[in-house]
């Protein structure tokens, strides 16, 4: 099973890489355009493949261990990248996408984590793929608008201005933030049904709350119309606060005795 | 040409005011946290606590319709002192984040200044009090004039406005309980997490069965005298099931046959037995190295049969009971005016019973399958339809911001 993922890996990485390497030569010979994209776009399905097999294999949706959740972020982001050049002609971000999906499956074969078919009872419930998979979404996209706002804030400090660039960090953003308000809200109704409360401060609850409450705040400096220049600093630095609430809550003094750590159950 | 800058509390005031003001707040807050010797807020129950909120929804919607153009007014519900509100309730959560949400020592600093019970203390509920002035009063200038184009803005500000009002004021009055009940007997009696009296409960639970379904066992290779246990060669957990194969470096196992529910027998052979009572065994084909395949029977054991593990060169080879894939109770729910109601609880599937919630908690976690114990945890939150209100309008809201911003993106392309 493990050789599968090293495969399906392996494979992805090489088209992720090989369609990139097509797209940069396609800027001199654009009879490469389309190779590039379905070699690119082909990484991601046969992420998605892997997925759809995983899941097969375990009898469960492959979304409890931290692990699990980086093969979604790696078979999705590439897509916001494509998505991006789609619809605003914006070439580089598709680049860092697929370094970062790459760089998510490196981490997974560097520590391949226990084939484990089991789903403690309190994940058995109709709200656990929706809750993560918003969630997952709502990461890939702010991912996404983070790196846009990185780019960003090194042109500025080459003195070179991008306002088509600002617009994309900015709706990326906003759209993460809808994903990541319903992640939170069935993450909620979830609770209820689970735990007996909504809300409980758990450290993952605290986490994600000060995660929305970043983007909350990016969107009310970007309302009231604070240069926006300024907000690619802000919004490249508000992922921070994601990842600590994806991977780094565990390793929190404050995470003892938190509901949320099934990874190492 | 002379630029002026404009001088702090020169109106209007803007960002820097904003931050003062709130920087004040906090302060003052986890000064009267610490002139009260740590003692958090204690807040009314109902109906108090819902006139209360009430009386501050009024009295803020009246405030903002009626002193709309004042200066003052228009910074306490403008974006600056939103934002640094915002800012400071993040900051405060990121306390609540790090620092872990447990008993200390009461003399301690961070006792005192309530540090690790930072949602219940008062310079979080200051800020949370002023960010529902800021919020309130940005909606009061939405409300009136109603118009169709600030929908989207109003069923996302109400929303949370509602959600987290209702939500803050209506804590006290939420109760749980835990009820510890024997197979066959009832009980009225509900624990809390505080004290260790049990409350008498406007109900009775009569624990008809609990029945535990775990996952089929694991077989796992260890050594006796270090305890450390092997990872099979694909870093697989190994679920036992007929005819599957696990390998380690120099010991092949197959597993020829496989009876969940069995008991011991004549010679050594279980004999399958009813669900009660059964217990997994396996019979499994030691292949070592340089020796002669061997086969044998081996069980997980239970409170009345011996576990038996089998040899495998200085390593022994073991199977242990699956993981909990789920449990439920049968019950029977009185009430004290005689209403009946026989329901099945399980994790996930809460049943409500006059007002009251009832979860499948736990069971008595040493006897696994045998647990003759079933916790049963009772809740009953009369501002749930509130707060459940208000995250509606919230995802009502956002779909349409959702919606909005797709559209917006299409006019910026």
């Amino acid at each position: 099973m493990i050789v599968n993922f090293t495969t399906a890996a392996i494979v992805a990485i090489a088209c992720w890489a090989l369609g990139s390497l097509l797209s940069i030569i396609a800027r001199h010979t654009p009879a490469l355009k389309l190779p590039g994209f379905i070699l690119s776009f082909g990484g991601s399905l046969v992420m998605a493949g892997f997925i759809a097999f995983y899941w097969l294999l375990l009898d469960r949706p492959p979304l409890r261990t931290l692990g699990e959740t980086r093969l979604w972020y790696a078979a999705l982001i590439p897509l916001v990248g494509f998505l991006v050049e789609y619809r605003w002609k914006i070439e580089w971000l598709k680049y860092y996408c697929m370094a970062l999906a790459a760089f998510f499956l490196g981490i997974n074969l560097l520590h391949p984590e226990v084939f484990d078919k089991t789903l403690m009872p309190a994940l058995q419930s109709p709200w656990f793929i929706p809750h993560v998979i918003v969630y997952m979404v709502g990461y890939v996209l702010l991912a996404a608008s983070s790196v846009t706002a990185l780019h960003n804030v090194s042109l500025q400090l080459r003195h070179k201005e991008d306002n088509a660039g600002e617009s994309v960090s900015h709706y990326l953003a906003l759209l993460g933030f809808v994903f990541l308000s319903f992640g939170l809200i069935f993450g909620a109704l979830w609770a209820k049904e689970a735990w007996g409360h909504y809300w409980t401060w758990d450290p993952k609850e605290t986490w994600a709350f000060l995660s929305w409450l970043a983007y909350l705040g990016y969107l009310h400096a970007w309302r009231y119309k604070i240069d926006s220049a300024k907000l690619q600093w802000y919004l490249a630095l508000s992922f921070v606060v994601l990842l600590v609430c994806w991977f780094g809550v565990n390793y929190l003094p404050s995470a003892q005795n938190s509901v949320h750590t099934y990874s190492q159950s | 040409m002379v630029v002026h800058s404009r001088r702090l509390f020169q109106t209007p005031w803007e960002f820097r005011e904003s931050a003062l003001f709130t920087a004040v707040a906090v302060i003052a807050g986890f000064a009267v946290q610490y002139a009260l010797s740590g003692h958090g807020v204690a807040m009314p129950h109902l109906p108090v606590n819902a006139f209360v909120l009430a009386l501050f929804a009024l009295l803020i919607l009246s405030i903002g319709l009626g002193f709309r153009e004042a200066q003052a007014i228009k910074w306490f519900g403008g974006i600056p002192l939103g934002l640094c509100l915002i800012f400071a309730i993040a900051l405060l959560s990121l306390i609540g984040g790090v620092v872990p949400q447990v008993e200390v020592a009461p003399g301690s600093l961070t006792a005192l200044l309530g540090l690790n019970r930072i949602f219940s203390s008062w310079p979080f509920a200051l800020a949370i009090l002023l960010f529902l002035g800021n919020l309130g009063l940005s909606l009061s200038w939405r409300l009136v004039p109603l118009r169709l184009k600030n929908l989207q803005f109003i069923l996302f500000h109400a929303g949370f406005w509602i959600a987290l009002s209702c939500a803050i004021f209506g804590s006290p009055d939420l109760q749980r309980f835990v009820v510890p009940i024997e197979k066959g007997k009832v009980s009225n009696l509900g624990y809390t997490m505080e004290s260790e009296t049990p409350q008498p409960l406007p109900f009775s639970i009569f624990l008809h069965d609990f029945s535990l379904e775990e996952y089929p066992p694991q077989l796992l290779l260890y050594d006796p005298h270090s305890g450390i246990i092997f990872d099979e060669r694909s870093k697989a957990a190994v679920l036992i099931r007929k005819g599957i194969t696990a390998s380690w470096s120099g010991l092949d196992v197959q597993v020829l046959d496989y009876l969940p529910y069995a008991l011991p027998g004549k010679n050594g052979v279980p004999e399958p037995a009813d669900r009660k009572a059964g217990i997994p065994f396996a019979k499994i084909r030691i292949i070592l190295a340089k020796t002669a395949p061997r086969e044998e029977w081996i069980t997980t054991g239970s409170p009345m049969v011996d576990t038996r593990d089998a040899q495998a060169g200085s390593l022994y080879l073991g199977i242990r009971p699956g993981t909990p894939k789920a449990f439920r109770s049968t019950v029977t729910i009185s009430s004290e005016r005689g209403e009946q109601t026989k329901a099945t609880l399980e994790v996930n599937h809460p049943v409500n019973f006059d007002g009251w919630k009832f979860y499948q908690m736990g069971y008595d976690q040493k006897a696994g399958r045998w647990s003759q114990v079933s916790v049963i945890e009772v809740i009953r939150d009369p501002w749930l339809p509130a707060v459940y209100l208000g995250f509606f309008m919230i995802m009502a809201g956002n779909l349409l911001f959702f919606w909005n911003g797709v559209k917006r993106t299409e006019g910026a392309s």
